[in-house]
């Protein structure tokens, strides 16, 4: 007998399958995407968002290069209503190649690495001054933990004890130049943020019940930090762990295939 | 007693915070250990600690949760370390957030040239949507962080040290206006900056008009240009600037049939101490260098 957490992983696994067909279309669009990590990232897109449907909470794609990935999350999850596919990289649409704000659902521009974790940091902070109860998810990337500016974030959010701040962080072991781990690797990371001061977890970022399970647990005065371990690529099998698939360009007759295959 | 600017931001902002429950007041760890802010108004306080980037970016996220954030930290931190902050929060995103900026120009004297700030104006100038001050004394700076409250349009203000400037009677120059501080027909017109700009200016005994001007944006600068024209075909603009990105630059663009000079922050780095105006002497912002000018366009 299947139970309701069961069945509510199995919709959002679909829905995920559905935004992955998406980020396909959008590589098989005259700009082409940044579509390693958009796959990588997309099943943490899915469960941040459906654990986050209250108006005082957000979710910011701070690796705002997964662009296509939010892009498709959003209209998988019925927040953007329009499919952004056919209209990505457009003249008259939003769907820029980074996110910015006139698109539904998002909320801060993102694309500089660094900036969105501490634009849902100061979400964060805000909620709690409130009293809201509301909270933010920052996704970021484990190259984009590189940038000093996550740190400075990291260390303010402990000292201001957010524990209504979570960073997610999509650990598909590629960068725009190579592997994460040959140009400045990251050794030790579920440490280095519990040695900030942050609650820590590590989960595989392609659990959606565990990934929900993760997000929902969570009740302390410390941020948490969630390090998700993912596939660049993942879902389309001939990509997957590649690190030439940050970003690509294809063709439809290769989208088709490609989009059948998706698991 | 006239207080000094940032002094004057402090007190007005804790003053307006009495009664605007969205203010947040933020700084980044200069902002001294009695700040009337905090003692005021302690929840809505954060000292972030030394971290300028994270301080601009989580102003965004206050803003957007319907927050009025000021945050302060010194000019050449604000504009130069926090820029791209700036430019996003500020500029693309067009957040009600007001920075206010002390030791600009070189204000930081004998602190060295890693305290002096130049370049501020010319680097905020370039991002469009931002309103850019530099009120001049205690009653200026009061006006320039109530307009910052009530119009809810992103501000940079820039301030000095720890001197204190007696405002010139009458409202403060909003947006695009002039302030005369004299007036007279004919003949060139001094046009200042700033603090350190309108003293050097009152001080000369130059007999020629004096204008100055609080808001340095572009929008303003198209604006005040026009009024300036009406009344001068030469203007001297003094500012505690570089040339480059200076005020003097815009408004030469902005009137090609004027004849547009400029006083202000030549090209060094001042590697001496000093206090204020000798560290200005250095960079070679001082009265003779006004007067030379002014002879020169007479």
């Amino acid at each position: 007998m299947t139970t309701a957490t069961e069945e509510r992983t199995n919709a959002l696994e679909e829905r995920a399958k559905e935004a992955r067909r998406l980020v396909v279309d959008m590589a098989a669009s005259e700009r082409g995407c940044h579509l390693g990590g958009s796959l990588s990232a997309m099943d943490l897109l899915i469960a941040a968002l459906d654990g986050t449907r209250d108006e005082e909470s957000k979710v910011v794609l701070s690796k705002g290069h997964a662009a296509a990935g939010l892009y498709a999350a959003l209209h998988a999850m019925g927040i953007l209503e329009e499919d952004p596919a056919p209209r990505y990289g457009l003249l008259g649409h939003p769907y820029t190649g980074h996110p910015g704000p006139k698109v539904p659902g998002v909320s801060f521009p993102t694309g500089s690495l660094g900036h969105g974790l501490p634009y849902a940091a100061g979400w964060a902070l805000a909620q709690r001054l409130k009293g809201t109860g509301g909270r933010a998810v920052a996704i970021v990337g484990d190259g984009e933990l590189q940038e000093g500016l996550i740190w400075e974030t990291v260390q303010v959010a402990a000292a201001r004890a957010l524990g209504n701040l979570v960073i997610l962080v999509d650990r598909n072991g590629g960068q725009n130049d190579g592997l994460v781990g040959d140009i400045s690797p990251l050794p030790h990371l579920a440490e280095r943020f519990a040695a900030f001061g942050c609650d820590t977890a590590e989960v595989d970022g392609h659990d959606l019940a565990a990934l929900t399970r993760t997000l929902a647990a969570h009740d302390s005065p410390r941020p948490l930090a969630v390090v998700a371990n993912t596939v660049k690529g993942k879902g389309v099998r001939a990509v997957e762990g590649k690190a030439a698939s940050h970003y690509v360009v294809i063709d439809k007759a290769r989208a088709e295939k490609w989009k059948k295959g998706i698991r | 007693m006239t207080l000094p600017g940032r002094d004057a931001y402090r007190a007005e902002l804790t003053a307006l915070a009495e009664t605007d429950e969205r203010i947040i007041c933020l700084e980044a760890d200069l902002g001294g250990k009695k700040h009337p802010f905090a003692e005021a108004h302690p929840d809505r306080f954060f000292n972030i600690g030394i971290a300028e980037g994270a301080m601009v970016d989580m102003a965004v996220g206050l803003a957007a949760a319907g927050y009025r954030p000021f945050i302060s930290t010194f000019a050449p931190f604000a504009a130069l370390r926090a820029t791209e902050s700036l430019k996003l929060a500020l500029g693309y995103i067009g957040a009600p957030i007001t920075v206010v900026a002390p030791y600009a120009g070189v204000s930081g004297a004998w602190f060295g040239t890693t305290h002096h700030s130049l370049e501020d104006i010319g680097i905020v100038r370039t991002v469009p949507g931002v309103a850019i001050a530099a009120p001049h004394g205690e009653a200026d700076m009061r006006a320039v962080v109530r307009h910052a409250l009530e119009t809810g349009r992103p501000h940079y203000i820039r301030t000095g040290r720890n001197a204190a400037y007696e405002s010139l009677p009458g409202d403060a120059a909003g947006p695009g206006e002039v302030k005369w501080a004299a007036r007279r027909p004919g003949g060139a017109c001094l046009v200042s900056v700033g603090e350190e700009a309108a003293r050097l200016c009152g001080e000369a005994e130059s007999g020629l008009s004096h204008a100055v001007l609080t808001y340095v944006d572009n929008e303003s600068l198209r604006t005040a240009a026009k009024e300036l024209s009406r009344h001068h075909s030469t203007l001297i603009v003094v500012e505690e600037h570089r040339t480059a990105g200076s005020a003097a630059e815009a408004l030469a663009l902005l009137l090609p049939e004027a004849e547009v000079h400029s006083v202000s922050a030549g090209d060094q780095w001042p590697a001496q101490g000093g206090d204020h105006a000798e560290t200005l002497a250095q960079v070679g912002l001082h009265p003779a260098a006004l007067a030379a000018k002014t002879a020169e366009t007479a």
